[in-house]
């Protein structure tokens, strides 16, 4: 159906190609298109909040029904959010449609000082436990590249520590460490980040133009 | 294999590392330890680009983290906060991240009062916009049409901390500080666009996927992770949580170092006779 199909299609191209041509025309209209159509782009994304905000809580609901492992910590997830949206509401009883002043920290703060900020911050140091647990385990020298990357990883972590120019300082060159350390990082890191870049942006130009040209449209849906 | 551990012994394996990894966190952050560093050079290019400004000039400042970074990259924006008060830059800060709001809030106000600066005319906390890509596209073209009002809801028309700054190209230097993926949207559609100096702070998971950005030079300099705050602590004479955090860093990596050796000569140690009956 064309209105399913072509109509989309058209605009996308339509728009994709005015949103190209525009970065190579050094005119005052093109800087005026570009930003009105980033405006309507924070706009449009704005409402993908509600889908991310809706997929969330639609998985959570799955894992409640279904009593799946660990179902009872979803329901924290309704709690929580339930919590802050109240919260955020009720305004410090300024109502959701005035703001609140700043200068004084009210609930909502007191959850994101008092419940997010000790529990993110919980969750990320507790890492460094399984990662200490995790490489004991399983980093091994089991071939030559494996010994090779095992290598660089005790290079790196030695070196960007206050200890290794400790160390060095006892051999009279406290920056030996550091530098070796830099060395891995500005040599073959740089070189193996940057194909991997290469190969991610000229994959992103062919699915972009694919996209522009009707070839992709798994966008719109219905396994197109 | 060489290994067999079984169940019983893991768990065991698994304490002792926990505890030994607790050790090494808490004993070293309350005992002083004698281990002096100098800066790093990636870092102190960041810090000779600040130094540089004349004062008045505009840092924007974008803290795009949330609790989750906080260990790492709050000291970070405080020492460079610090630093542009210092020199009487101004700093324009900003967050893409919806979750660190408060957070930078609470950053901006301490530096500040420490600094006695005031909001709106000496510095200015922008708060979130969403859509980080196009917002900076957005804020190319007119940044106070992007930010009408600043965090704390005054108006950007005619705030004397944006005089003269209609748009990203009347900024003088970009610096973000970053737990995420937007470190390339500011070189793409700030810095190579208004050809604007441009500098990142980022956790040290993230700081190997910027060295192809430093070697072109479209990024100025870099500080990597706590060592890279650390740095800038120190350079701005200020040693905080970084610099103590620094020995702690110090004794958790030998303790990984060490326990990564044993592993392995564990490894071949076991795996010797099992080749010998082959």
């Amino acid at each position: 159906m064309w209105y399913k199909r072509t109509i989309p299609l058209l605009l996308v191209f339509a728009i994709g190609l005015a949103a190209f041509v525009q970065e190579f025309v050094p005119a005052h209209f093109s800087g005026r298109f570009r930003e009105e159509i980033t405006m309507w782009w924070r706009i449009v994304g704005g409402f993908g909040l509600f889908i991310g905000l809706y997929s969330l809580l639609h998985m959570h609901v799955f894992r409640v029904r279904r009593r799946t492992p660990g179902w009872g910590y979803s329901l924290f997830v309704f709690v929580g959010a339930l919590a802050m949206v109240i919260v955020g509401l009720i305004n410090e009883g300024y109502g959701p449609l005035i703001d609140a002043p700043k200068d004084v920290k009210g609930w909502f703060d007191w959850g994101y000082d008092h419940v997010m900020n000790p529990c993110a911050a919980t969750i990320f140091s507790i890492l460094a436990f399984f990662m200490a647990s995790a490489a004991f385990r399983t980093f091994r020298a089991r071939n030559l590249s494996a010994a090779l990357l095992l290598a660089a990883a005790l290079v790196v972590m030695f070196g960007r520590v206050p200890v290794s120019e400790t160390v060095g300082s006892w051999f009279g060159e406290s920056s030996f460490f550091p530098k070796l350390a830099d060395a891995l990082m500005k040599y073959p890191n740089l070189a193996a980040k940057r194909g991997i870049m290469l190969g991610i942006s000229l994959g992103a130009i062919a699915q972009s133009l694919r996209i522009l040209f009707g070839i992709e449209r798994s966008y719109m849906g219905g396994g197109d | 294999m060489g290994e067999k551990i079984d169940t019983r012994q893991l768990l065991v394996v698994r304490r002792i590392i926990y505890l030994l990894v607790a050790l090494a966190v808490i004993v070293p952050y309350l005992v002083k330890l004698p281990l002096p560093f100098a800066p790093l050079e990636d870092s102190r290019k960041v810090f000779d680009r600040v130094e540089a400004l004349p004062a008045g000039s505009h840092v924007l400042i974008s803290m795009d983290f949330d609790p989750s970074a906080e260990a790492e990259l709050r000291p970070m924006a405080n020492a460079l906060l610090a630093h542009c008060f210092q020199k009487g830059l101004i700093p324009v800060v900003m967050t893409n991240w919806n979750t660190g709001l408060t957070l930078v809030d609470g950053i901006c106000k301490e530096a500040a009062g420490k600094a006695g600066k005031i909001s709106g005319k000496d510095w200015v906390f922008l708060g979130f916009r969403p859509g980080f890509t196009d917002l900076i596209v957005n804020m190319g073209e007119n940044l106070k049409g992007a930010f009408t009002q600043d965090y704390y809801g005054k108006s950007t028309q005619g705030m004397g901390a944006l005089a003269g700054v209609a748009s990203l190209k009347n900024i003088d230097l970009i610096v973000n500080v970053a737990a995420g993926s937007t470190v390339e949207a500011w070189i793409a559609y700030a810095a190579d666009r208004h050809k604007i100096p441009f500098a990142a702070g980022t956790t040290a998971v993230m700081a190997p996927d910027m060295y192809p950005w430093l070697n072109s030079g479209q990024m100025a300099g870099l500080l990597g992770g706590l060592r890279g705050a650390a740095d800038y602590e120190l350079l701005v004479r200020q040693p905080g949580d970084a610099a103590k955090g620094m020995q702690v860093q110090s004794v958790s990596h030998v303790l990984l170092i060490v326990l990564i050796v044993a592993a392995n000569i564990r490894f071949f140690v076991g795996r010797r006779p099992a080749k010998r009956g082959a």
